[in-house]
């Protein structure tokens, strides 16, 4: 079996409702919701693991995995088709007479020391599949490794006013980590974990398994692995990442990550030859852009046909844009329709939906509270009738149209 | 489902008169309509008509078409069993006539031929662009009962070889013309695409070649229509052999026409071709973008009309580009001017040039050139 060991496995956290994107993740789980127009968020995690030599990946699933599975197949896009290692999608199963859901972060790892074991790796990576960010993790394990660390957690510098959203690691001088705080009242300090952790295998395996086994617990990385290991003066460390990185787990924050591939400013830029974002690929022909068509500061993908105005907007592939309609500040998910004359204003319009002629979805926002934009959602496969008019902030499901 | 057919793909037919963008690749790799090759369309038609086991002959300049097809991941043809099979320069003589090849090709390709399972050849170029299910043609070659179906369309001859097919009600060949002068008049025309049953092609092609034949539409189908039961089937899609520079601008410019662009690309089934995994194009403030194609990894700030870009090309500010197709990677720096331009894969045209050919004589920029 020596020929199939692997240095580290990557773990994707795959498995979590989305409940705050609504609509978006009603049939669908939160990595495999479109970003960027031609991208899934899953896209990004699964990029970085390749690019940072990591061919070995879990996708942890449970909810609504099927167009998640379909998504990744047998990891071709990523190049993850391996004869040794490659994507695996893992969802719960039974194991001897007993079989549960994965009850917490920690658990679904905890359930699959059984498929890490086979790898037999000395460093385990766990990641989420929420974020958007281009990320060299290799980096990240080469200072796990010098400061011969137990845990090290990647950490990210937010504005003070911010801090009290993110999980907040605490640090002395050397970079290890003596207190880490969940959403704190008061932050003590502005380093932010991006949940992507890197252990050391043999040793998290012990904490996985008591963990298991003690009463009460939530089986969570955040609120019981990382400070029972802290209580037992393991070395934690945290690693320092600058560079883009967003938590696009609500409506608001999705939308804000989209946009922000539109100004240099945000750091968060694609187009780059030595860190190339992998997707799988829909076939389609190069996008038509019509006569009537006025399109600035976008971007549009292969498949569309746009007859519209785009301002300041991202379109997926295969979607149609009429004649005199408008988009602006919005993000169109694969295959929508925008008929004639309708205007869609700070929204993001699901898969498929269809957004009947003369039908006003969404307003202009001219500045967020507390970071909150007031977006509209039309759901995937949702009809909107003609010369209907969508309110700010409205959620509109696909279901009984 | 399976079928019973094999691929047999000619990747240099008329090599010489698509000039400059022919120079340093075969017909096969041309690229079309933004972000595709011309066997795009072949192995598309195959796969999606289940015809898995293909051969591909090569002459010469087959290094691009070895970096574009690859495993053949990207149609679904790197199988276990069947896939592609490429196979480089058979012409071992100084030989360098078109026709010289395709009987002594097949001739040369008999083991493969004999060695494949299938019990039928389908015979193609791979300047065709066109979107056909190949089980219609079987379908009808079945109950025809015919020795050979040839596919034929209605076009206009060009001044480049052309069969014109002459057949009955029954669709059976009557007359087969060989000509190269171009006329006005609408006529039957054949693609150059065969259906045949192997055992059948197999003595064809070993007598043929013991006579010293060449020719395979002069010596197979000409000579036998007397013994042979030839069949035309008609494409009525959108379709359109590619062997000159004027009509690759043509044809490239019907594209924008998008009820003959959504027959190209999805009339029988999708159009497969590498993935680059490029980003999305994006339009910058200064952008003006009418009637034109526009692939995936663009960045444009100037004016774009009638035109159509391929993946990753940039259109810097003030740049004018009308009634022109930039190919991959193309730079088309501040107020430059193209029209009527074909420029071809890496071309880089500096600020304020301008480069101008007619709608009837196109301006071909080489491979790889600095304007």
């Amino acid at each position: 079996m020596l020929h199939n060991d692997k240095e580290c496995v990557a773990m994707l956290l795959a498995g979590g409702q989305g409940a705050r994107l609504g609509v978006l993740t009603k049939d669908t789980a939160k990595p495999a919701v479109p970003f960027g127009g031609k991208y899934r968020i899953i896209d990004f995690p699964l990029s970085n693991c390749i690019n940072s030599g990591i061919d070995t990946i879990g996708v942890l699933t449970q909810y609504q995995p099927f167009d998640l599975n379909q998504y990744i197949g047998n990891g071709q896009p990523w190049d993850l088709d391996r004869l040794n290692g490659g994507v695996f999608v893992l969802p719960p199963y039974v194991k001897g007479k007993h079989g549960e859901w994965y009850k917490g972060t920690a658990n679904a790892i905890y359930q699959n020391i059984a498929f890490i074991d086979k790898f037999m790796p000395q460093y385990v990576l766990i990641l989420s599949g929420d974020h958007i960010y281009k990320m060299d993790y290799a980096k990240m394990l080469d200072a796990h490794k010098t400061r011969h660390a137990d845990c090290t957690i990647a950490v990210i510098d937010v504005p003070k006013d911010e801090a009290s959203r993110f999980g907040i690691m605490n640090t002395n001088e050397d970079g290890s980590v003596y207190e880490f705080e969940e959403k704190p009242k008061n932050p003590k300090s502005t380093n932010a974990s991006m949940g992507v952790y890197i252990f050391t295998w043999d040793k998290l395996k012990n904490y996985l398994i008591n963990d298991e086994n003690s009463v009460g617990s939530h089986n969570d990385f955040g609120k019981n692995i990382i400070p029972s290991m802290l209580n037992a003066g393991e070395k934690l460390y945290a690693y320092e990442f600058e560079g883009y990185w967003k938590d696009v787990g609500t409506i608001s924050s999705l939308w804000e990550a989209n946009m922000d591939l539109l100004t240099t400013d945000s750091g968060l830029v694609l187009d780059d030859e030595k860190w190339k974002i992998y997707s799988r690929s829909t076939a389609e022909p190069p996008h038509y852009t019509g006569d009537n068509a006025v399109i600035s500061n976008s971007l549009i993908t292969e498949g569309c046909t746009i007859n519209g105005v785009i301002k300041r907007s991202i379109i997926s592939p295969s979607v149609t844009i009429g004649e005199g309609a408008l988009i602006e500040g919005s993000t169109i998910m694969p295959g929508a329709i925008i008929q004639e004359g309708a205007e869609v204003k700070y929204s993001i319009i699901g898969a498929g939906a269809i957004v009947g002629a003369g039908a006003k979805v969404g307003d202009i926002q001219t500045e967020a509270v507390d970071g909150e934009w007031q977006i509209t959602v039309v759901g995937a496969d949702a009809i909107i009738q003609p010369n209907t008019v969508v309110p700010v902030n409205a959620m509109i499901d696909g279901e009984g149209n | 489902m399976n079928n019973d057919i094999m691929s047999i793909v000619f990747a240099n037919d008329s090599d010489s008169k698509l000039n400059e963008l022919t120079l340093h690749r075969t017909t096969a790799s041309l690229p079309f309509c933004g972000r595709y090759r011309f066997i795009d369309f072949t192995l598309s038609n195959l796969v999606n008509s289940n015809i898995t086991t293909i051969g591909i002959v090569t002459k010469v300049n087959y290094s691009s078409l070895m970096d574009h097809i690859r495993m053949g991941r990207d149609w679904d043809l790197n199988r276990k069993n069947s896939g592609i099979a490429i196979f480089p320069p058979y012409v071992s003589n100084t030989a360098t006539s078109n026709y010289k090849g395709k009987i002594s090709a097949l001739h040369s390709l008999l083991h493969y031929l004999i060695q494949g399972k299938e019990e039928y050849v389908l015979l193609t170029n791979s300047d065709v662009a066109l979107n056909i299910d190949y089980e219609e043609v079987y379908n009808s070659h079945i109950k025809s009962r015919a020795d050979i179906t040839m596919v034929t369309h209605m076009s206009k001859p060009t001044g480049n070889t052309r069969v014109i097919v002459e057949a009955k009600s029954s669709r059976q060949v009557e007359k087969l013309r060989i000509k190269n002068t171009p006329s006005d008049d609408i006529a039957e025309i054949g693609l150059n695409i065969y259906l045949i049953k192997k055992d059948l092609l197999i003595k064809l092609i070993e007598s043929a070649h013991e006579l010293g034949y060449l020719d395979f539409e002069r010596h197979i189908l000409q000579l036998g229509l007397g013994q042979l039961n030839i069949v035309a089937y008609k494409h009525n899609g959108y379709s359109a052999i590619i062997d000159d520079v004027n009509t690759y601008y043509v044809e490239s410019m019907r594209m924008l026409q998008t009820n003959v662009r959504n027959d190209l690309f999805y009339r029988a089934g999708k159009i497969y071709t590498k993935t680059k995994d490029s980003v999305p194009t994006i339009y910058r403030e200064n952008s003006t973008v009418k009637n034109s194609l526009i692939a995936d990894g663009c960045d444009i700030n100037g004016t774009v009309e009638n035109s159509i870009l391929f993946r990753g090309v940039v259109v810097e500010e003030g740049a004018v580009i009308r009634n022109s197709i930039v190919m991959e990677n193309g730079i088309i720096m501040r107020y430059s001017n193209l029209s009527y331009a074909i420029t071809d894969k890496d071309v880089k045209v500096t600020e304020n040039r301008k480069i101008c050919g007619y709608d009837t004589y196109p301006v071909v920029i080489a491979k790889g050139k600095e304007v």
